[in-house]
Order: structure tokens, then C-alpha cells, then sequence
């Protein structure tokens, strides 16, 4: 994989770059991780002005914060828990927006689309997009993007026992369609 | 690394948001761990939205960090941009407060060897004279062509030469009155002479502003250093109290000094806007 000159440099290295302050190694992190980031947060918030803000934000704290890297786990990973938790902040400034949640979850599906997905993605996934959208939603916030449950509540503008109470159905649930 | 790859289709639909919440998940999930999905979905990024955000990242990233006198004042309230003014004045550097400092100490050592001998007003009467002239000094290199960086800036800055050059003239005063303050504590004695250099420091500046108002600032304060040098030389043959410049009739002569000073001031702050040079 490493024709491309550009990835010729692992990410790890780069960010060491970075700590030393090199402005041409921030471009090519920004460069690579900045196209997925962008997709990852407009499907956590759909003001397309805030996922901007929430990027630049998470991409200056790389630049502040890189020498804090200490080389655990995959770049991406941690670029990810920093701007998950820049888009938690930025919605949080912003006074109780209702939660995007009704804007998620695809239109209505056909039952032949239905089939198709359970067969080609078994049981599992067939049983995630059985879940209501605010399940889902929840599910998503702690178990995909390992947010403790008080970051979900404020990422998802609800209670924190309502938090649990909806993971704990959303676990139930799938427990019953997969058994 | 896993051998499995998304395929078109999956990236396809994941940027255009139609794919189902279970096929996003996994996704997201494998995307963290593999550079190849990484890249193969920068390729249907939108080029002129990556290049706006990176030029504001890249402002953000080139704004030079404030230095420690910066930070300081911003943390005291001062706003930023008078904040920015005052740092870049030579006069307001740290190295200037050491040459000032060092400068104090020497008046209050030479004072305290003098203690209780019979040049002991002699050497107090040199203390005083450079802590009122110290902030000429100061205020001479704090503005003005060939000594402040930012002179041509602030020529075309839409603040008014003249309030810029008050709030450095402040800024150097008060910085400089609590140097000597401080060295006065360091005396033989601390007495009303301890203070006597305030009024005549506050008089010798404003006269040199007013006067740069008319002549180039370093000739001003050269002048002004002058006429005040030569005055204490003279006190020094006034046998009986060589301190007599500082005294009631003295501080009253600042006094008057300071508010002719003012008046020439508010009257020709004109000459600051530019023309102060030949």
C-alpha cells in the first residue's frame, strides 16, 4: 500500500512531526483523517456549520496536544475521541438543541430491501435497524463511540437515566431477535 | 490488519448517507483500524470544503502564541490589541526593566555606602535624580521613527497616534514608578524622600512629550535630561540642603510643569498624527 509517497509515513510518525511542530505534518494528518471525520460527526449532527467547527476544533488540539500522544492504539482512534468530544462541547455551548435523533434513520424500507439486508447481513444487522431510532441512537453513542454515559446524554440532549434505561432495552431487544 | 475491505458500493452509499444505521456501524468501526478504507473514502471528499476549513486551522495554527508580558496583561483585562501595543514597545521588554532596575540598584547601593556620612544627601540626591528621569528615558525609546518597531504601523492604524502613545507613556510611568518604588524601600532611610521622585518624574516626562511635539522625541528627552541634570548639578553647591530641588517650592514648580505640559499637550496632539518628524 505504500506506493503513494504521501503514506509512505505512518501516522504515528507524523504526529511526532507534529509535536515538533512541523505545520506540513498537521496538512497530511488533516489530509487523511479530516474526509472520514467530516462523514463520522454530519451523522452525529446535522448542522453541517458545527461538524466544520467541531474539525477545526479537533485538529488544533491536535496541534496543541500531539506530544500528549503516547503512541497507544490507532491515530484515528484517538483523533476520533478527541472530535467526538469537540462535537459534545460545541452542542453543549449552544443552548438544549432538540437532539437530531428524528433526522436519523433511513425513510421507510421495503420489505423485499428488508429481506436483502437480513440475508446479507444476517441476523445482526437486521436486528440493529429493527431498534427504534432512539435506541439505536444510543447504542451507537456508548458501544460504537465508547462514550461514557454522561457524554451520551449531552451528545443526545436527554437525561442520563434515560441513557441507560434505553440501553438496557436496546440490549434486551436484541438479545430477543437473536436468540 | 484485516483482509477485509469495503467495497465501493458500502463507501458510496456511507458518504452519501443513504446506507442503514448496521451497515454505518460496522463501517465506522472498521474505518478507526484501516488506512485503505480511510483513503478510499477521501476520494469522495469535497475538495473546496477540506481547503476552507484547513485555512482557518492553518490561521489559527500561525497566530504566534503571546509571550509571558502579553499574558499577563490579557489575564489582567487589558484588552488584546492594546496588550499587543504595549509589548511591542522596546521601552516595556523585559530586557528594558533589567537595564532600569540595575540602573536603581546602583543609585541605592551608592546611597546606602554614603549612609550616615557627610555625602549621604549627595548620594540620595543622585537616587532621586535618576528615578524622575528613568521614565524619559523610558518614554523617549517607548515611540517615535527608528526606535519603535510598529511606528509606521501605527501612522496608519485607524488608533490615533496620540491615545497610543498615552497608553504607552502610562504604561512606561507606571512600570518604571514601581521599580523605583521598590528600590526605594532599599534605602538608608525611608523618610519623605523615599517618594520625592514622583512628582518630578511625572513633570519631566510630560514635558518631554510636550516637547517632542515640536522636535523629534529623543531630542526632547535629551533636552529635558539636560536642563534637569544640569538643575541637580547646581543643588549640589547649595551647602546647607542639596536636596532643595525636591522640597515644598520644587515639588510645586513640577506641579505647575505638569499641568503647562498637559495643556501644550491637548493643544498640539495634532504633531503625533505624523508630522512629529522632520
Amino acid at each position: 500500500m505504500a506506493t503513494d509517497p504521501r503514506h509512505a509515513t505512518s501516522d504515528g510518525e507524523l504526529l511526532q512531526a507534529v509535536g515538533a511542530g512541523d505545520r506540513g505534518a498537521l496538512r497530511a494528518l488533516y489530509e487523511r483523517h479530516t474526509p472520514w471525520l467530516v462523514l463520522r460527526l454530519s451523522r452525529r449532527c446535522a448542522d453541517p456549520g458545527v461538524v466544520e467547527e467541531v474539525v477545526q476544533d479537533t485538529f488544533l488540539a491536535v496541534w496543541n496536544g500531539a506530544r500528549r500522544y503516547r503512541g497507544q492504539g490507532d491515530v484515528a482512534a484517538w483523533i476520533w475521541g478527541i472530535g467526538i468530544r469537540r462535537l459534545i462541547d460545541r452542542l453543549r455551548k449552544r443552548s438544549p438543541a432538540p437532539a437530531p435523533v428524528e433526522e436519523w434513520g433511513p425513510a421507510s424500507r421495503s420489505a423485499e430491501e428488508e429481506v436483502l439486508l437480513g440475508v446479507e447481513y444476517g441476523n445482526l444487522g437486521a436486528a440493529l435497524n429493527r431498534l427504534s431510532p432512539e435506541l439505536r441512537a444510543v447504542m451507537q453513542a456508548t458501544v460504537l463511540d465508547g462514550l461514557t454515559t454522561r457524554e451520551a446524554a449531552r451528545l443526545l440532549g436527554i437525561p442520563q437515566g434515560t441513557v441507560k434505561t434505553r440501553l438496557m432495552r436496546a440490549r434486551a431487544e436484541l438479545r430477543e431477535a437473536l436468540a | 490488519m484485516t483482509t477485509w475491505h469495503a467495497d465501493t458500493s458500502l463507501l458510496t452509499a456511507y458518504s452519501g448517507g443513504t446506507i442503514d444505521d448496521a451497515r454505518a456501524y460496522s463501517l465506522e468501526a472498521h474505518i478507526l483500524a484501516c488506512e485503505t478504507c480511510r483513503t478510499a473514502l477521501a476520494t469522495t471528499a469535497d475538495r473546496g470544503r477540506l481547503d476552507r476549513m484547513w485555512a482557518e486551522i492553518a490561521e489559527a495554527v500561525d497566530v504566534p502564541r503571546p509571550d509571558i508580558v502579553e499574558r499577563t496583561l490579557l489575564r489582567l483585562g487589558v484588552r488584546e490589541h492594546v496588550a499587543r501595543l504595549l509589548t511591542a514597545t522596546p521601552s516595556l521588554r523585559l530586557s528594558w526593566f533589567a537595564a532600569e532596575a540595575i540602573t536603581l540598584g546602583f543609585a541605592v547601593l551608592s546611597a546606602d555606602a554614603a549612609s550616615g556620612g557627610r555625602r549621604e544627601d549627595l548620594a540620595l540626591l543622585l537616587f532621586l535624580m535618576v528615578a524622575a528621569l528613568l521614565p524619559v528615558a523610558g518614554v523617549a525609546a517607548a515611540y517615535g521613527p527608528g526606535m519603535d518597531p510598529t511606528y509606521e504601523v501605527g501612522l496608519s492604524a485607524p488608533m490615533r497616534s496620540f491615545r497610543l502613545l498615552l497608553i504607552r507613556a502610562a504604561a512606561v510611568l507606571g512600570a518604571s514608578a514601581v521599580l523605583a518604588g521598590v528600590a526605594a524601600l532599599a534605602l538608608p532611610q525611608i523618610d519623605w524622600t523615599a517618594a520625592a521622585w514622583l512628582l518630578p518624574s511625572l513633570g519631566l516626562t510630560l514635558a518631554t512629550l510636550a516637547l517632542s511635539t515640536y522636535v523629534r522625541p529623543l531630542v526632547a528627552a535629551g533636552a529635558v535630561s539636560f536642563v534637569w541634570i544640569f538643575l541637580s548639578v547646581v543643588a549640589t553647591f547649595h551647602r546647607d540642603d542639596r536636596l532643595i530641588v525636591f522640597r515644598g517650592g520644587g515639588q510645586i514648580a513640577f506641579l505647575l510643569i505638569i499641568a503647562a505640559s498637559a495643556l501644550v499637550l491637548a493643544r498640539r496632539r495634532e504633531a503625533f498624527e505624523g508630522g512629529a518628524e522632520e
